[in-house]
């Protein structure tokens, strides 16, 4: 275990050293020796697994009742329109929404009786399943893969979380998402790709310089803009001044590495394979996913949707500006259950599936009755995520919801249980701490919850 | 350390009270939780815990357990706290104590539930209960958790022939199986409470029963040091006059984990130095108490008496950051000044010119001439419509192209013309007519329906989210779910039609119709929050009594919300933050400050741009941003000039005008005309809508205008925008322009040192120093063979720059 406690204790009492301090120690994190790197030096001393983690969050959340966990025997105003199908597991049915799901059941292991406590809005939700925590008393938690990257840093010039396609935007409840680095910082955010890489002409906004922009001239502007900031040194103490420097250095390196260049370019990729994972923005997501898991990204955040207004997403209320459950069979279903089979068959036939958890989150399911507009609405007593690779056994159901699928019926999951989930697969012990505000020890998961077990 | 100390020790020698001073305890369950205070004159400094000792002048009326006054018999006696530097005294009352007493469902038994948890969101309290048995989330229904606590589970919960069997008791306290575990002991006060409450036949709440007026809370203010400890005490006051005391199940919460931590008891822990809150929660009634911790090293005197100060902004700022021991920063330079007030106020960078001839100026009142200047030019008018254009969410995403522009059009003259804010509101909150003549009207289309009306025009005009108190009564603020159905009521009766020209909708009031209470299934009399209530058949248009209540001097909430966003503009922070997240458990950072600027904002009628100008003219706004050592880590109290990143399109049109190449703004295909450009030389800050192709705003956090939120800008640094910066062809495009200034330039046969002379009172609006000057021209110099290009990356340099890139 990491003993960041008495150090983070420390560094305030005896030292006078303020969390700023320490924060601006962490941006200086990519240049060499410094507290953060010392701690992920321990860390690293003792790997018990560096595996890596693509967490697909199911913005707007999907029905737990129509996809994950049908109810044949259930009246038809709680069943909803679909057929229960059979799948390559015995011990898991879908709906005939995932056929390709069906397909790869062995692979991935359903958990039936996610809830959550919080306000029935999408961002508490999104907050808990990204952090472990809801976020009070002005501590915004870092995500998941933002802790990582504090822990572990990068594995190569390419950043160690990326965000695909973009960060969720507002969903309602005006409350951040919990999807970037929190009171670690911002020097720990993701990397957003902020493109869709199913556009025909996509590629990373600006990742390389323009072409009449040589090494010299880069030689050149970097001096340049060095004299012009070295001598001015009056609002050094901002940290946003001190984080724009540090993305500068940052964006020097990636532009100039032929890795990162390679890992974003999807042509590279055969048109077959394209296809297989389907040529939507979701679908491409999760071909870009597994391409920068291959070239050292650790962990990849693929949102399937980024808002739940005007757009056709799982947020299925039945009325506009929302989506209906047509929307979702027509639209959203087909498209997701390509992109997610093709990735599992992709990373295991690859045999990156074991050292790659994958895990479909959402930040709550959907009411067990049909509303009168025919749509499901927020429901976050009850619902289903699920996990595959990284060490999680397939084929398997874990927890069980009531006969309408409304609350747990056996073992109740939590957000944090789901978190504490993710850090063990990745390795990380979850009594490791974190540098919380005012240089409070933070657990990466509140003591005494547990990761589920069952998977492994 | 040792000067604390002594201080420290001062404060102790100027004395002690003990808390309440007066109380009464009504009947043999009351009981009162003491608090003996030290005080420098009115101001708190701390509990004192040790070696306290508490007599009463007569058990035979009260007695002390620990620190809780019991009673014993009727009459009157005095508490007397002796510590080892004093004594304090407090008079107790008893009465009561000979009549019968009974528990009330509505005041006793509900906290209960509330402190416990069994009301929270996590147990009972969430939307669909737990377990079978749902309450109220805190108990804000009173009649229908009494019928589900008595009538519901076969009548288990509340066991009348056998109190002892109720689950009510058996279930907290582990008797038989609990998921939410074991809440409280069978020994507990309030095992006593519930079971007598039982016992005593389980009366309901009753329309006689004292309803809760208001809470107060000891001590209001305090002055800690850290790792204190301060016990808080919280009273409950009745509409009947009489007063419980309510530490023991009130709930806490802290608004700054960094500075101050409660706990379930009401005890705080000081964690760090600046300020922080600690809310008290009782029956939907909340208190705050302030905990300050001043920093470690306290400056001199003199730096604060002999500090500059120009108005009553400095006054107040001094007066704060002297009690917190925060020295304040020196003035700015004028260069740093002139910058700084050009983008705070108009959006735009001064030329080369401007700032030569500044710097050139030696008039004693340069800085308010320019002051006046900027607030009579037409950017003004550009930048502020944009602003106003976030709030109101002016955008062809959802408008017609036509309605969007009338929209814009109507805020840009407004602007113009300097509408007070109060007439401004009132014109948006009472639209009416199409809304293409009225472009205000448009506020209606964006909000269809009256739930969402009332939820943005209380954002957007009183800074404060009222939406949880939608489906309860809000947790964090004191607004109910009654007063949320009676407000959204304003609303109900607000109707559109399409109108005969394109785009645009016809916006009236129809004489019926009513928005219905889910709680209660019936309409609320409508009633402006804090207003008084219209009668349901009022032939009226409601908004104009809505419109009468958010303007009128007696609401403290509108005059502060806008002062605080205006403030927020200039200062780069909210006294509240963030801007619209005001509530009473948000407290300002300086409330002081803010009510006397919306005193101010008030006694000028609303007049916006003389409150700018007070502003703009005070020292605190005129500070360098270079802080002090004592100074450096504090940025909410206002020390020093806080840098931040300039806002998208700030940012954007000063890459245009210091490049002198023009950004060229096409309409989105989504809506409205698709591909329209509109000319070129059009800044970012006059474009009316967001519905803009735009890789640069986007990534510089323009916000999308789809819910009136502070929240949707960003002004957050990011990968994506150093990246851009260096590689997009957002500024590359610009240098490489044909015609643009680096051609000027070298077309009038300068030499490298005036390039760089230029390039910088241009861009950063000072001339460079002499290091900066030789290393730049050097760095030009070794450029032989392509000067062009090598004056193209000086730009580049200088306007990537933090220099640049921030307001400072």
């Amino acid at each position: 275990m990491l003993s960041f406690s008495s150090k983070g204790a420390c560094l305030r009492c005896d030292d006078g050293v303020s969390r700023r301090d320490f924060l601006q120690v962490g941006a200086l994190a990519g240049l060499g020796l410094t507290l953060p790197g010392l701690l992920r030096a321990q860390e690293l001393a003792k790997p018990k697994d560096d595996k890596n983690c693509i967490l697909i969050f199911n913005l707007g959340a999907p029905s737990q009742l129509d996809l994950f966990d049908p109810k044949p025997a259930a009246p038809a105003e709680i069943r909803g329109p679909f057929r229960t199908i059979k799948t390559v597991s015995p011990d898991i049915e879908l709906t005939e929404l995932l056929p390709m799901h069906a397909t790869i059941a062995d692979k991935f292991s359903l958990v039936r009786s996610c809830h959550h406590t919080a306000a029935a809005v999408h961002d508490t939700g999104h907050q808990m399943m990204q952090t472990g925590r809801l976020f009070t008393g002005g501590v915004n938690t870092p995500h998941v893969g933002s802790a990582l990257q504090f822990l572990r840093g990068s594995r190569n010039e390419l950043p160690g979380h990326v965000i695909l396609p973009e960060p969720m935007g507002p969903t309602g409840g005006n409350m951040p998402h919990g999807q970037d680095a929190g009171f670690l910082g911002k020097s720990y955010d993701p990397f957003e790709l902020n493109a869709d890489p199913s556009k025909k002409d996509f590629k990373v906004p600006d990742l390389l310089p323009p072409k009449e922009i040589g090494e010299a001239r880069l030689d050149r502007r970097r001096k340049m803009r060095d004299a012009v900031d070295q001598t001015v040194r009056d609002f050094e103490a901002s940290e946003n001044a001190s984080l724009m420097d540090q993305n500068f250095k940052t964006a020097f390196t990636l532009m100039t590495s032929t890795r990162a260049r390679e890992a974003f370019d999807l042509t590279k990729e055969s048109d077959r394979m394209r296809e297989r994972y389907g040529m939507s923005r979701f679908g491409q997501c999760c071909l870009l996913a597994r391409r920068l898991i291959e070239a050292g990204v650790r962990f990849v955040t693929v949102n399937t949707f980024i808002t739940v207004f005007d757009e056709i997403t799982w947020d299925i209320h039945g009325s506009k500006p929302f989506t209906s459950i047509q929307g979702m069979k027509d639209i959203v279903a087909p498209m997701y259950d390509q992109g997610y089979s093709a990735l599992i068959e992709d990373l295991s036939q690859r045999g990156l599936l074991d050292k790659t958890l994958v895990c479909n989150l959402a930040e709550f399911g959907r009411t067990p009755r049909i509303n009168p507009a025919g749509g499901r609405d927020h429901w976050p007593q009850c619902w289903t995520v699920y996990f595959a690779g990284g060490g999680v056994k397939g084929g398997r159901v874990v927890g069980r919801s009531d006969d309408i699928g409304a609350y747990p019926a056996e073992r109740p999951v939590n957000p944090s249980e789901v978190v504490a989930t993710i850090y063990k697969a990745l390795g990380v012990d979850i009594e490791t701490h974190l540098p919380g505000p005012a240089a409070r020890p933070y657990p990466v998961v509140d003591f005494g919850v547990s990761p589920i077990k069952e998977l492994f | 350390m040792s000067l604390l100390l002594a201080l420290l020790l001062a404060a102790a020698d100027d004395g002690a009270s003990l808390f309440p001073p007066e109380f009464t305890l009504n009947g043999p369950a009351a009981r009162q939780t003491l608090l003996l205070e030290a005080r420098r004159g009115d101001l708190h400094t701390g509990a004192i815990r040790d070696a306290v000792a508490f007599t009463s002048s007569d058990p035979k009326v009260v007695r002390v357990e620990g620190s809780l006054a019991v009673p014993v018999g009727n009459g009157k006696a005095t508490i007397t706290a002796t510590y080892p530097g004093g004594s304090a005294t407090s008079t107790v009352v008893v009465v009561d104590m000979d009549k019968p007493f009974e528990h009330s469902f509505r005041n006793h038994v509900q906290p209960i539930l509330a402190r416990f948890g069994c009301s929270s969101g996590a147990c009972h309290g969430a939307a669909a209960g737990k377990s079978g048995f749902k309450l109220s989330l805190r108990g804000y229904d009173d009649e229908g958790d009494y019928a589900t606590m008595t009538r519901h589970a076969l009548g288990r919960r509340v066991n009348l022939e056998d109190p002892g069997r109720s689950l009510l008791l058996l279930k907290p306290t582990g008797a038989v199986p609990h998921k939410g575990g074991v809440r409280f002991g069978t020994d507990s006060r309030e095992y006593a409470v519930l079971s007598e409450w039982i016992a005593a036949g389980a009366p309901g709440p009753r329309k006689e029963d004292p309803r809760i007026d208001h809470l107060s809370i000891v001590p209001p203010h305090v002055v800690l040091t850290p790792g204190a400890e301060q016990q808080i005490l919280v009273r409950a006051h009745f509409s009947d006059g009489s007063v419980r005391d309510a530490t023991p199940w009130a709930k806490y919460t802290g608004s700054d984990s960094s500075v101050a931590v409660p706990d379930e008891e009401g005890r705080i822990k000081v964690t760090g130095n600046g300020e922080g809150s600690i809310t008290a929660w009782y029956l939907s009634k909340i208190a705050v108490a302030t905990v300050t911790v001043p920093y470690a090293n306290i400056p001199a005197p003199e730096t604060f008496t002999q500090a500059s100060r120009r108005n009553f902004i400095d006054d107040l700022t001094l007066e704060k950051l002297k009690e917190l021991h925060l020295p304040p920063s020196p003035a700015a330079g004028d260069s740093e000044f002139l910058r700084r007030a050009f983008l705070d106020t108009i959006g735009v960078l001064p030329t080369a010119d401007e700032t030569r001839s500044f710097l050139k100026d030696a008039g004693a009142d340069k800085r308010d001439r320019v002051i006046d200047a900027l607030l009579a030019r037409p950017e003004f008018v550009d930048y502020w419509t944009h602003r106003w254009g976030d709030l109101l969410l002016v955008s062809s995403k959802k408008l017609p192209a036509p309605a969007m522009w009338a929209y814009h059009a109507w805020i840009r003259n407004q602007v113009a013309a300097n509408t007070p804010w109060d007439r401004f509101a009132r014109q948006v909150v009472t639209a009416r007519g199409g809304t293409i003549e009225n472009g205000a009207g448009s506020f209606f289309v964006l909000q269809d329906d009256p739930t969402e009306m009332a939820e943005t025009a209380s954002q957007a005009f009183l800074g404060m989210s009222i939406q949880c108190a939608r489906c309860h009564n809000h947790p964090m603020e004191k607004w109910t779910n009654d007063q949320y159905y009676a407000f959204a009521n304003l609303f109900a009766r607000v109707r559109a039609k399409s109108g005969t020209r394109a785009g645009d909708t016809i916006i009236f009031t129809a004489p019926d119709g009513e928005l219905i209470q889910p709680l209660t299934n019936r309409p609320r009399a409508p009633q402006p929050l804090d207003g008084t209530a219209i009668s349901l058949d009022d032939p009226r248009d409601r908004r104009e009594a809505l419109a009468d209540w958010l303007v009128s001097p007696e609401n403290p909430y509108f005059s502060r919300a806008i002062v605080n966003r205006v403030w927020a503009n200039f200062l780069g922070r909210g006294l509240v933050e963030a801007v619209d997240d005001m509530r009473k458990t948000n407290p300002a950072s300086n409330d002081r400050l803010l009510g006397a600027l919306a005193a101010h904002l008030a006694e000028r009628k609303f007049d916006l741009k003389a409150l700018m100008r007070t502003i703009l003219q005070s020292e605190t706004y005129q500070r360098s941003s270079q802080p002090l050592p004592g100074n450096a880590t504090e940025k909410r109290f206002y020390s020093h000039y806080y840098p931040r990143r300039v806002m998208a399109e700030v940012a954007l049109d000063a890459l245009s005008q210091v490049t002198g190449a023009p950004t060229e703004f096409k309409q989105a295909a989504e809506r409205g005309p698709a591909g329209f450009a509109y000319p070129l030389g059009w800044r970012a800050l006059q474009l009316p809508d967001t519905n803009i192709d735009s890789y640069f705003l986007k990534s510089f956090g323009r916000p999308d205008r789809i819910i009136t939120c502070e929240c949707e800008r960003t002004a957050a640094p990011s990968m994506s925008q150093a990246l851009h910066i260096a590689n997009g062809d957002t500024l590359n495009q610009k240098l490489k322009a044909q015609g643009n200034r680096i051609g000027k330039l070298l077309g009038d046969g300068r030499d490298d040192a005036a390039i760089v002379d230029e390039a910088y009172l241009a861009a950063l609006c000072r001339p460079p120093s002499a290091e900066e000057k030789s290393k730049l021209v050097a760095l030009l110099a070794d450029a032989k063979d392509n000067r062009r290009e090598a004056v193209e990356d000086l730009f580049w340099g200088i306007l990537s720059s933090k220099e640049f890139l921030f307001n400072h």
